[in-house]
């Protein structure tokens, strides 16, 4: 296969977590029993006309703020024209002419290299309605019509699809720390579409174009441009050509396959929106919105860094928001911010598995986890001993101290007390201590263990074990 | 007693003499009698005397439209009430919700006595667009009653109602008024809540009042008009009394004549009596200038360009899968949008579709839709430079008197020139009303067209009834026949 330039653009389809649709009042739900989340404006009956849902407006000013792009301040509504059974009114209220944001882009960073993914345009549309085909029959449900998306286009400055997977990540972060969209892409709340072409030189032309519809997933967007890349190539270097198509990616098959080729460009019959005057957004509207942005995940990252926690630590609490957003809580107070990563990411995050509760449903109030993670980092408290009382800490109200002392938790964190426990146990046990001289790792834990007894498991274990290789070293 | 002005109604209705229920019958009994007419597509009877015998029970409120019938244009969606377009494709169609001004005249006690014939879907000039048949004007059954709100216009001048809702695009409220010698207002665009409207037009469409007065029609006015939060095209203004300036002297009025209103487009009998009209208001104290305006013979043009390309995405809707017409046993989902739409269309709102469509098509939308509405901003503020120096704009409302059932329809450029002189007050958002002010030949009503600046429609009021007094013509048509 000779060496070819990728040039990839990507188109993602983002859900805006609103209350209600954005041209009715309808509750803007997944999940729900077939059209109950549906009223005559959704289903385009007849005299029936849209109303514009504010909270759409804010959250898209909010994405394309985050988004670094431009805000347009007049604009409005388009009609894309076109029959389709999921498109109740045969015509969907999108913007063509004049998207809400413009000229922004996404930072990502690929082999240690940052890249800005430069975005096109940004626009508010509603969604279509869900189709399922049985057999003949063809099944509407009315519930996702009329759910408000924002379309995010690239420029075509990607070149791999290690880029567009980067891109996505990245993007699917920011939109779903900034409550824009939950983003999730099983159930259709982030659909992605790539465009795909390859060429010899930078200097010729682009090549032809395939678009790649409705991707499910963020590995499969980069697995389907590879294969797509793989099969454009072939067809060039066995000196053919292929006309611009729409292809899907089939996750048995493992491959793109051919949806149809296009044929001259679609006539959408676009026109302004009449039924929706024009939008004006003013300076004090984008300020208002820009107060709703919360700490974004670069900046959440460069912070903890500056606290001292370790970077797989900071990547898994960017994957778990519900536990950044609770640390995020802590940043004023002085604690030890790595004990309280681990803590989070550690026994607590296994307990809210376990038990799927919100780290916010459970009984660890900012006050008593201060405690926690003081005691853990003085280490007056053992993992271990934590594990005995997790429960407790989580699911009553009663403050660490107590839970401690009810439990019966003494720890010996006095070194002259656990140097004279550790002395008593080597002038007792002059065998082992041979033994460990001689090499036998064994010998040692053996040594631990009595000094645990000793003190009734109520020494420090770290603390001892220091001490007891101290004073065997002697 | 339908005969009577509204206030001795109203005070029968208040002293018990009579009850709501005698006028709804009275209404019915007078519908039968025209039934030839066909001025309505569906009766509301049952659910009418229903109502009727509800109000019974309530107090007769200071509201003079208390328990009067009214008539709605089918193109007004009634709840639980056959809403057709005058369409093959809605002949069976129930909605299960009401349109603001539905809403409106409910909650002012007035009674819906059913659904008047139109054009289908409001296209067309004669009314003879529709499904079901043209309605026949009263003062000469042999006539057309104009469009597309013919039947409403048919059902006031029969008097079978004293008020009737028409809609208007490109003047299908004035121009049915004038050929029938009735009162018809389109108000400013926006006065009126477009919800529940079935879109022809999105950015022309305006419900407005058809009645047998001036008077009556600011009355039906007060109840439709006001802000509506369903309709983002609706304005929000304060309320106010339509009928605040009727009875005022109109001395110092300034009033412009636009010459293109008087040019030979317009037949000697109208000009004529538009001329007499001026003279009796120059006698009356008014001012009454000729003046040239701009871009007015630009306006059927771009009313075919916005009316056309905006209907062909209004109507998409009507595919048969949701509500309406749809064909049995389709193919696949193309036969079943091919087969429905050309089954349950006509040809008139096939032929704009198809006009509408091509003129929206790739680069078209730039060239003529886009093109279209930055005119029709040059036309507005035309309108706007004459608005400064003048309090309104008169001219005649047609070209001709009413024309024959059986003129030829084979020419729809020619059925858009019925409208040459109504259409600009659409293109820039104005309100306009039409007023009997004589006969023609055959003793068919002329009507004057009264053209006000945005949101002055009780200026209107005053100079119509005004001359509604002055003149004090007999406009009973039940003796139409005879005055031939």
């Amino acid at each position: 296969m000779s060496n070819y330039i990728p040039t990839i653009g990507i188109e993602v389809h983002c859900e805006l977590k609103t209350k209600t649709k954005i041209f009715s009042n309808s509750t803007n739900g997944y999940g729900q029993m077939a059209n109950s989340l549906t009223n005559v404006i959704d289903l385009g009956y007849p005299g029936t006309l849209p109303t514009l849902n504010q909270e759409v407006l804010s959250l898209a000013m909010k994405a394309a703020l985050i988004l670094n792009c431009k805000i347009r301040r007049k604009m409005h509504f388009d009609r894309k024209n076109y029959f389709y059974p999921d498109n109740p009114k045969n015509y969907q209220i999108t913007q063509a002419e004049t998207p809400i944001g413009y000229d922004g882009y996404v930072e990502i960073e690929v082999n240690g290299e940052k890249k800005k993914i430069e975005i096109e345009e940004m626009h508010i549309e509603e969604d279509t309605c869900k189709s399922t085909h049985r057999g003949e029959k063809t099944l509407l449900d009315f519930n996702r019509a009329g759910v408000p998306l924002i379309e995010i286009v690239t420029k075509p400055c990607m070149t791999s699809g290690e880029e567009a997977k980067l891109y996505l990540e990245k993007l699917k972060e920011l939109l779903f720390y900034s409550d824009v969209s939950d983003c999730k892409m099983e159930e259709g709340s982030m659909r992605a579409d790539a465009n795909v072409s390859i060429r010899k030189k930078e200097t010729d032309p682009y090549g032809t174009k395939a678009e790649i519809k409705n991707i499910g997933s963020i590995s499969n967007v980069k697995l389907s441009i590879e294969k797509e890349i793989e099969r454009q190539a072939k067809i060039y270097d066995n000196n053919e050509t292929f006309l611009p198509q729409t292809r899907r990616f089939d996750d048995k098959l493992n491959d793109t396959v051919l949806m149809r080729v296009k044929e001259t460009g679609n006539d959408y019959r676009y026109f302004p929106e009449p039924d929706i005057p024009y939008v004006i957004i003013t300076e004090e509207d984008i300020k208002e919105v820009q107060k709703t942005i919360p700490m974004l995940p670069d900046e959440r990252r460069e912070k903890y860094r500056s606290l001292g926690i370790g970077e797989k630590n900071i990547e898994s609490l960017i994957g778990n928001r519900s536990l950044s957003d609770y640390l995020n809580n802590l940043l004023d107070e002085n604690i030890d911010f790595k004990t309280a990563a681990n803590l989070l990411l550690g026994d607590i995050a296994a307990y809210l598995n376990k038990n799927e509760v919100e780290i916010t449903d459970t009984q660890l109030t900012k006050d008593r986890f201060i405690e926690l993670v003081t005691k853990m980092s003085d280490k007056t408290l053992t993992s271990k001993n934590l594990k005995d009382i997790l429960e407790t800490i989580m699911e009553s109200d009663k403050t660490i101290k107590e839970i401690v002392e009810e439990a019966g938790i003494k720890n010996i964190t006095d070194d002259k007390a656990i140097t004279t426990l550790v002395q008593k146990v080597i002038s007792e046990n002059k065998e082992s201590v041979e033994d460990y001289k001689a090499g036998k790792d064994r010998a040692i834990k053996y040594l631990m263990g009595q000094v645990m007894k000793e003190s009734k498991g109520s020494a420090n274990p770290e603390m001892a074990m220091n001490i007891l290789k101290e004073e065997l070293n002697k | 007693m339908l005969d009577k002005s509204i206030k001795e109604i109203h005070e029968a209705l208040k002293k018990k003499e009579i009850k709501p229920i005698d006028l709804v019958e009275e209404a019915f009994t007078r519908i039968e009698k025209n039934k030839e007419l066909n001025a309505y597509i569906t009766l509301n009877k049952e659910a009418a005397i229903k109502r009727a015998k509800e109000l019974e029970e309530k107090e007769v409120s200071d509201n003079l439209l208390f328990g009067l019938p009214i008539a709605v244009k089918d193109n007004i969606v009634t709840k639980d009430l056959k809403t057709t377009c005058a369409s093959h494709i809605l002949e069976n169609f129930i909605p299960i919700y009401n349109a603001t001004v539905v809403e409106k005249i409910e909650e002012n006690d007035m009674v819906i006595i059913g659904k008047t014939n139109m054009d289908e879907f409001a296209m067309g000039s004669s009314s003879r667009t529709s499904y079901f048949g043209a309605p026949k004007n009263p003062w000469n059954h042999n006539k057309i009653s104009g469009g597309s709100s013919g039947g409403s216009a048919t059902t006031i001048a029969a008097r079978d109602v004293l008020f009737a809702l028409g809609t208007d695009t490109g003047g299908s409220i004035r121009q049915p008024a004038s050929y029938t010698g009735i009162v018809g207002m389109k108000p400013t665009y926006g006065r009126v809540s477009r919800y529940g409207l079935i879109a022809f037009a999105s950015s022309l469409d305006q419900i407005g009042p058809m009645t047998r007065n001036v008077y009556e029609n600011a009355l039906l006015l007060n109840v439709i008009a006001g802000h509506d939060k369903k309709d983002l095209t609706s304005a929000n203004k304060e309320k106010e009394d339509f009928t605040r300036l009727i009875g005022k002297d109109i001395k110092n009025m300034k009033i412009a004549l636009p010459s293109y209103f008087m040019s030979d487009i317009v037949t000697e009998e109208i000009r004529s009596e538009v001329e007499k009209t001026k003279k009796l208001l120059e006698k009356s104290g008014a001012t009454v200038d000729v003046i040239d305006m701009k871009y007015l013979d630009n306006a059927v043009t771009l009313y075919q360009i916005i009316a056309m390309g905006e209907a062909s995405s209004n109507l998409a809707r009507f595919d048969g899968i949701r509500y309406g017409f749809s064909i049995e046993n389709p193919k696949n989902i193309d036969d079943l949008y091919l087969e429905t739409r050309k089954e349950g269309f006509g040809k008139e709102v096939k032929r704009r579709i198809m006009v509408g469509s091509y003129l929206l098509s790739g680069e078209n939308a730039k060239i003529y839709y886009n093109k279209a509405l930055s005119i029709r901003d040059d036309m507005k503020k035309e309108f706007d430079r004459v608005f400064k120096d003048y309090d309104l704009i008169i001219g005649p409302t047609t070209t001709t008197t009413a024309y024959n059932l059986t003129d030829p329809m084979d020419d729809p450029s020619k059925s858009f020139m019925d409208d040459v002189l109504v259409i600009p007050v659409n293109m820039a958002g104005l309100p306009g009303l039409s007023l009997p002010i004589g006969f023609g030949a055959g003793h068919m009503p002329i009507g004057l067209h009264i053209i006000g600046n945005s949101f002055e429609e009780a200026k209107i009021y005053q100079l119509a009834s005004f001359l509604e007094k002055e003149l004090n013509l007999n406009l009973d048509a039940r003796k139409g026949e005879e005055n031939v």
